[in-house]
């Protein structure tokens, strides 16, 4: 397990990705190593509202002139996110990570990986897209989002997949860019065309999730999704979080997750 | 720093609070449990419960409302898999009792008294009675003085009494629970609370209502500490609600608290019970107090 640890981080730079999202770079006192999939706990602002550190994946970590930083992707939807937008650069924030599990990412029989992103799920699958490229792991990057803008960040998505010699295949809601129609649907009708994966890895709002468990279990296809219950405190002690398993128990996601098997999670998620 | 509560001495006065800090062993690396004054555990009932539906948490201004539902792994694993490590670690452990019925409690304490390493009982009375028709055991100064009886002739071990503040009469329930054999009493529990999403015209909780927490609820929490001091100054307290930094705990220990329980700031600063350690000690240092018992009760009335 990667050491959690409790930074004063720097915001670095930040860049708007769609009308409601941006990328933020988070500058590291200190080198920090992080899974696909892992997410960090950050207190957006130093006063009690917001009370709670807010979850975010983590994107990417990148290291440029011996300085580190920690990249999120970030949808402005209340308070939180709100003053991290607003951050100017140079102000100091405290991250909480690297936190839970990520993605499995070792090469898999039946072909190569597929990466299913819906919407702001895709942080943790860019970073899952561009450790593979570097690993040489093939892959399929699956990319929806309601609207072609916001489908965030495509030229990162792009180079990353094509690196591994794979597809990007995008698809919007409103048929505006890519495919119409939701990315499961995108998936689907490979799959039923024949083409084979060894395993699906997934983050988005939650009937995106739902809609590719029930397609993994009709194609017999393992899948992992990243789900996002909201959390209190991120290190398993506050039992806010809690996903049912398949098995009845009801465990923390912010510890045993966010990361979960499909085949481990309660029927609901698959029905 | 050190403090005691009645016979259990603390090496400093600030403790991890009852479902804020897990089992005592979740944070470790960023909050050794044995450099607290103490560590109350996750409440414990006889068997494992799974707690509620999710939504369980919901924030609100400058607080939190929680209905966890009292998930827990039950005594038998935490006597097994959580206590001997907290023992190895030197750690001061109050183990937090609750029950459906007095004789969940009466379970919960037997089962820790075959084992050495814990420093005192907290009960958890903010539990509805199942037996008396879902009233809570606090609410109730007679039923809160049988329980605590009943407790106090299980164990020899300090018994600390966990008031609600959503009792009719406070000060009734803490008289009642001395009268039943309490060593000290730790106040507050969360205040019960609701949210509501209007645009969904639904609770934002599953469960419809929970128990608000956070400096949202200090204010209370000092009025009710200061109250039962004044009624009972003989009874040691563990002031509890909203404690986020060391001034906040040296407000509690002038109300008359002999100790401070940090809740929900764990959860915005994992490391908050070592800080506010730090921070007390420094204002100590700055107000030229040698001791950190001379704050208890000082607060000066005009
Ligand atoms: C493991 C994990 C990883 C996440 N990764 C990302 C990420 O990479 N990028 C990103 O933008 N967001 C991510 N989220 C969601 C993010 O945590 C929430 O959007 C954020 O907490 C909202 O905070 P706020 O103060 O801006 O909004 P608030 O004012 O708290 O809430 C505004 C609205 O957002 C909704 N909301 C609150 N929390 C969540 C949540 N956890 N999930 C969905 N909706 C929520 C509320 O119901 C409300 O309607 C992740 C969540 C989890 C649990
Ligand atoms: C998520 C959560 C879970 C809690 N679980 C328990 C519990 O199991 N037993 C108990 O006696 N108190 C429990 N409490 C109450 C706290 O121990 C404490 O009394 C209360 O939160 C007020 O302190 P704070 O403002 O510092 O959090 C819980 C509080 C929270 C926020
Ligand atoms: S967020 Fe607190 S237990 Fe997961």
């Amino acid at each position: 397990m990667i050491a959690r640890r409790d930074l004063a981080v720097r915001v670095a730079a930040r860049t708007d990705l769609s009308p409601t999202c941006f990328r933020i770079a988070l500058a590291t006192p200190e080198p920090l190593t992080a899974t696909p999939g892992q997410f960090g706990m950050v207190a957006c602002g130093d006063g009690f509202d917001p009370l709670l550190r807010r979850a975010f994946s983590i994107a990417g970590v990148a290291r440029r002139a011996g300085i580190t930083s920690v990249e999120l992707m970030v949808k402005e939807v209340g308070r939180g996110s709100a003053l991290l937008r607003r951050a100017c650069v140079g102000t100091e924030l405290r991250l909480l990570g690297p936190l839970g599990n990520g993605f499995t990412l070792s090469p898999g029989d039946g072909g190569p990986l597929a990466l299913v992103a819906g919407g702001i799920g895709l942080p943790p699958l860019l970073f899952a897209a561009e450790v593979l490229a570097g690993q040489g792991v093939a892959f399929d990057l699956y990319l929806g989002a309601a609207t072609a803008s916001e489908l965030l960040d495509v030229e990162r998505c792009r180079a990353a997949t094509e690196a591994a010699g794979g597809k990007l295949v995008c698809a919007t809601d409103d048929g505006s860019a890519g495919e119409a129609g939701v990315i499961t649907g995108a998936l689907e009708r490979r799959l039923t065309a024949g083409r084979r994966y060894a395993r699906a890895l997934a983050c988005g709002p939650d009937p995106m999730l739902r809609a590719l468990a029930r397609l993994a279990r009709a194609h017999g296809l393992d899948a992992e999704l990243s789900l996002e219950e909201p959390m209190g405190c991120g290190v398993g002690v506050c039992l806010g979080c809690v996903v049912e398993l398949a098995d009845g128990r009801m465990v923390p996601s912010c510890k045993e997750g966010p990361v979960f098997p499909a085949a481990r999670l309660a029927a609901r998620w698959s029905q | 720093m050190a403090t005691s509560v009645g016979a259990v001495a603390l090496a400093n006065p600030v403790m991890a609070a009852s479902g804020t800090f897990g089992y005592g062993l979740d944070l470790i690396d960023l909050c050794p449990p044995e450099r607290l004054g103490a560590v109350v555990s996750k409440g414990l009932s006889p068997q494992p419960r799974p707690g509620n539906p999710t939504p369980r948490i919901v924030e609100t201004a400058a607080g939190m409302i929680n209905a966890i539902g009292l998930q827990n792994v039950g005594v038998e694993a935490f006597c097994r898999d959580a206590l001997p490590l907290l023992r190895e670690r030197g750690a001061v452990v109050a183990v937090n009792v609750f029950g459906a019925r007095m004789e969940e409690y009466l379970e919960v304490i037997a089962r820790c008294e075959r084992e050495t390493g814990v420093a005192a009982y907290e009960l958890n009375v903010s539990c509805p009675n199942v037996t008396a028709g879902g009233m809570e055991f606090g609410h109730d100064p007679a039923l809160l003085e049988t329980l605590t009886r009943r407790c106090r002739e299980a164990t020899g071990r300090p018994l600390w009494v966990k008031l609600s503040p959503n009792a009719p009469d406070l000060v009734a329930t803490a008289r009642a629970a001395v009268a039943g054999g309490a060593d000290a009493l730790t106040l507050i529990n969360t205040v019960r609370a609701m949210a509501i999403d209007a645009a969904a015209r639904r609770p934002v909780l599953a469960n419809g209502c929970g128990g608000l927490s956070g400096p949202a609820v200090k204010p209370i929490a000092l009025r009710m500490v200061w109250e039962v001091h004044r009624a009972l100054p003989e009874v040691p307290l563990v002031g509890i609600g909203g404690v986020e930094t060391g001034r906040d705990a040296a407000e509690f220990l002038l109300a008359g608290a002999s100790a401070v329980q940090v809740g929900t700031a764990i959860f915005r600063d994992p490391a908050a019970p070592l800080r506010i350690v730090a921070e007390l000690e420094r204002f100590c240092e700055a107000q030229g107090i040698a001791d950190v018992r001379e704050l208890i009760g000082g607060l000066q009335w005009r």
